[in-house]
């Protein structure tokens, strides 16, 4: 377990879609190993990794992805996925509404949030530890 | 200076790895951090001057002026002296500014940025 007073941040960053690899797999499975040592995990879904937000997954035979990141979510995981693969692959609008943008969709896993690349960049800047999963 | 190493493997255009990687660098370097860019494998495609207006040809962002642009604002593009060989690239070719390492010092590079590497 993690003793000190502050948990240190494992920062994890997605950037393949779900189930055409296995990264997705991994990164969900080492997220609620380190939530359950006592880290505190942030991901960062980049580009085609934006897909592992999508609801009503139903993959027959590969691991659920949506399922684990629902329990990343609740175990306290904080998921960010990039704003603008979002919106170029349908998910949410990002319209502006009364002065905030829109983020709401049936599309997307209740608990998730999205940000900028900038805040992508917050994130790395918080993280004692960077993991990547699915670049090359 | 918080620094952060990226290592792209993989050229521009077929794969977004490229453009999403120099995006990522981009941001990170305008909020006043250190980069260095590594071009690994087929990643040194990466760092060859000379692109033709890939946005009106293929509709795709040109990965050049994102070079430069990092380049501009002190970023570090790194290229792998033997994937350059091993692919017939000549240094010449490549945008002004890449330097060339060999892979031993790619490595020191990498280690000595700690804990935050990303890879693309």
């Amino acid at each position: 377990m993690v003793e000190s007073s502050r948990k240190k941040t494992v920062t994890m960053m997605l950037f393949s879609a779900p189930f055409g690899s296995q990264y997705a797999d991994h990164l969900c499975r080492m997220a609620e190993r380190a939530l359950d040592k006592g880290y505190a995990v942030e991901i960062f879904l980049y580009s085609d990794a934006v897909h592992a937000q999508m609801t009503e997954q139903n993959p027959k035979l590969f691991f659920p992805v949506g399922e684990a990141v629902k329990r990343l979510i609740e175990k306290g995981a904080v998921i960010m996925s990039c704003e603008i693969c979002s919106i170029a692959r349908g998910y949410i609008k990002g319209e502006l509404r009364d002065g905030k943008k829109d983020y709401s969709s049936t599309k997307v896993i209740n608990g998730l949030n999205f940000c900028s690349i900038y805040g992508f960049v917050d994130m790395l800047n918080r993280a004692d530890r960077v993991l990547s999963f699915g670049g090359s | 200076m918080p620094k952060l190493v990226i290592e792209i493997s993989h050229s521009p255009f077929g794969h977004e790895n490229a453009y999403a990687a120099l995006f990522a660098a981009m941001a990170w370097a305008s909020m006043g951090n250190e980069v260095a860019v590594v071009l690994k494998g087929e990643g040194v495609h990466v760092g060859r001057k000379g692109q033709v207006d890939p946005f009106k040809n293929i509709s795709l962002p040109p990965t050049e002026k994102q070079v430069n642009e990092l380049l501009e604002v002190d970023g570090r593009v790194v290229a792998d002296r033997q994937a350059l060989q091993k692919r017939g690239i000549k240094e010449e070719t490549l945008i002004k500014g890449v330097e060339v390492l060999d892979p031993i010092e790619i490595r020191a590079l990498i280690i000595e940025a700690g804990e935050k590497f990303l890879s693309f």
